[in-house]
């Protein structure tokens, strides 16, 4: 079977045997932490620290180019493009995260409890996960989203639903395989002629001792989630003008790009600086469980 | 027998899973809000002309059979008409097909010395500060979404030092030389995105190839550096890399939508977008349809790849 996200197992990093030491951990978790906690005060203070108001107008000549006073640049109706990056800075995180925690929950629980059963069950879990996985990413997401129709379209909580239920499947899939795993374990066998019930054993047994490969699923599909977010409001399929998403921005400046490339340039950089920060954090955790991240799709 | 039981039930397996997907497909364009003739019809149609769209259009049979006869028309290859130009499915998704597969060949000759080349490198020098350099700029290449990185390049090569024409627009008119012209930006885009992913496992591959016994023994034998690496580490670290290629030909044709509408390239993805806008439902099925079957086939054919390069898979 192929996996999309492939977990070896490698030999466990001395790492965790020899007692957590600050100074030991991967340089790769530094970097990437410091990258997300500077996202994080960005998104918490973004919105005082702004110069002007997300959608005013005339903060300046529109298409004025980068200055000091508008290092982003303005856009076609004058609005400052900086202010709108730190308006709209929660807004990815916020979306990412509670999309990919849903997406956790839903395809968690499921993948866990079938990979644990087994049998039937499993096998019809695993040909609807298998199905819907083939369907790619943002095609799902995409057609989730004008399968709703213009009512709900470009709600927050739609993006977060679109997320979660895109990742599910493909969550489910790595928590099932790592069930099965460890169902094969002892200790399950243990709990089982104890009488546990299932939902109990996947929880208390499995659960617990699938943490690492989940975690660094986690980490791996939150890096992806705020591409995801962007590319819908890049398509137009995503949150609503003029909330100042970054996706969005950079759509609405995309026809500008050769008049004032810094209205793409910054909000593109704030986006790629975001997932080199979470891809930095993911490849440390890693790094410290000793398994290899390969591939996301 | 193996081998041939091995395959058969491989392939009962996708089979399995693509009726699924049409199932899922069909139901969900079909029952969602509204059916497809009050949308068309807009907001109060009126009922008489209501009646006569929905026979039309075969909404008066219950829904199972409708999805049946879906079915049988689209296994024989013909899913029925646009609702908006009125030409055939078939043609519109075969034509954008084509258009995709021109740019993911291009993109896949790119892609190759993109993967191979660093790796090989980054293998040779591991651990050295050739390697963390070549890891890093992977990385950051990989972190950029793929409609930054394709419109940057666009910054670059169209407005800055316009080699590149800033729209891919091609159609049947176009010579040979233009539609190559078209899909360099486009082609090296996705290039990049995917040559980065197979980097990372290739060089990971080739690290722990070039330290097995077998390699050993060549060295100690005297075999030149450069064999040992290309012939004899090369192949054998090469078949763990084919199910990252498998998937990244599925990301050709179904994650390169924001990559065609950067370019605006006439290709698959931006037949999804536009027939999704115009809600034209037998587009909408046909396009998710076959990027379904693009992916299934895709994995389909590495795991059989991977099971005739290594025999002991067969038995699991």
């Amino acid at each position: 079977m192929t996996q999309e996200v492939q977990v070896a197992a490698h030999v466990a990093s001395p790492v965790l045997h020899g007692g957590t030491r600050w100074r030991r951990l991967p340089i790769s978790l530094w970097i990437g932490g410091l990258i997300v906690v500077a996202h994080l005060l960005v998104a918490i203070l973004g919105p005082f620290l702004a110069p002007y108001a997300p959608g005013q107008m005339g903060a300046g000549i529109p298409l004025s180019g980068a200055s000091w006073a508008h290092p982003f640049g303005l856009d076609q109706l004058g609005r400052d493009v900086f202010s709108r990056v730190l308006h709209g800075a929660w807004l990815v995180l916020v979306l990412s995260l509670s999309g990919t925690i849903l997406g956790f929950l839903l395809g968690g629980i499921i993948g866990l409890i079938s990979g644990y059963l087994g049998g039937r069950f499993d096998l019809v879990v695993m040909r609807i996960f298998e199905a819907l996985i083939s369907i790619p990413v943002l095609f799902s997401a995409l057609l989730i989203i004008a399968l709703v129709g213009a009512k709900a379209s470009g709600t927050l909580v739609l993006i977060v639903i679109v997320i979660g239920f895109v990742y599910a499947p493909r969550v489910g899939r790595i928590a099932r395989g790592a069930a099965l795993e460890i169902s094969a374990l002892q200790y399950v066998l243990a709990a089982k002629l104890r009488g546990d019930s299932a939902w109990r054993i996947a929880l208390r047994e499995i659960l617990p001792n699938a943490t690492g490969t989940l975690l660094v699923e986690f980490a791996t599909r939150a890096a992806y989630a705020p591409v995801l977010v962007a590319s819908l409001g890049f398509l137009g399929f995503g949150i609503r003008p003029p909330t100042p998403e970054w996706g969005l921005i950079i759509s609405e400046n995309r026809d500008l790009i050769f008049i004032s490339p810094a209205t793409i340039i910054g909000p593109g950089f704030m986006l790629a600086s975001l997932v080199i920060g979470i891809n930095l954090l993911t490849e440390g955790i890693s790094r410290i469980l000793g398994r290899t991240v390969t591939q996301r799709n | 027998m193996p081998l041939l039981r091995f395959i058969a039930t491989r392939i009962s397996i996708s089979l399995v899973t693509m009726l699924i997907v049409a199932v899922v497909i069909y139901f969900a364009t079909a029952i969602l809000p509204g059916d497809v003739a009050s949308r068309l019809l807009g907001r109060s149609p009126d009922p008489t002309a209501l009646a006569i769209l929905q026979k039309r259009l075969g909404l008066d049979v219950p829904l199972v059979f409708r999805f049946l006869k879906w079915l049988g028309h689209v296994l024989i290859g013909d899913p029925g008409v646009s609702l908006i130009s009125g030409q055939p499915v078939a043609e519109i998704v075969g034509r954008t097909l084509w258009n995709s597969s021109l740019l993911a060949l291009l993109a896949l000759l790119i892609y190759l010395p993109i993967a191979v080349i660093p790796a090989a490198i980054q293998a040779i020098y591991a651990d050295r500060k050739t390697d963390h350099a070549i890891s890093g700029a992977a990385l950051g290449i990989m972190s950029l979404p793929d409609f930054l990185l394709g419109t940057f390049l666009l910054l670059a090569f169209a407005a800055w030092w316009p080699i590149f024409p800033p729209r891919s627009t091609i159609d049947e008119t176009s010579g040979a030389l233009d539609v190559l012209r078209a899909l360099v930006l486009p082609a090296v885009t996705i290039a990049l995105v995917m040559g980065t992913y197979a980097t990372r496992y290739l060089r990971e591959n080739l690290i722990e190839v070039l330290n097995s016994d077998y390699v050993r023994m060549a060295r100690l034998n005297g075999i030149r550096e450069s064999t040992v690496l290309w012939r004899h580490a090369f192949p054998n670290a090469l078949v763990p890399t084919l199910n990252v290629t498998s998937l990244s030909l599925t990301y050709l044709f179904g994650g390169v939508v924001v990559v065609e509408k950067v370019f605006a390239f006439p290709g698959f993805g931006n037949l999804l977008v536009s027939s999704l806008m115009q809600l034209d439902v037998p587009v909408i099925q046909a396009t998710v349809l076959v990027a379904a079957a693009i992916y299934v086939a895709g994995n389909l054919v590495a795991d059989l790849l991977t099971v005739m390069v290594n025999p002991r898979l067969r038995y699991q």
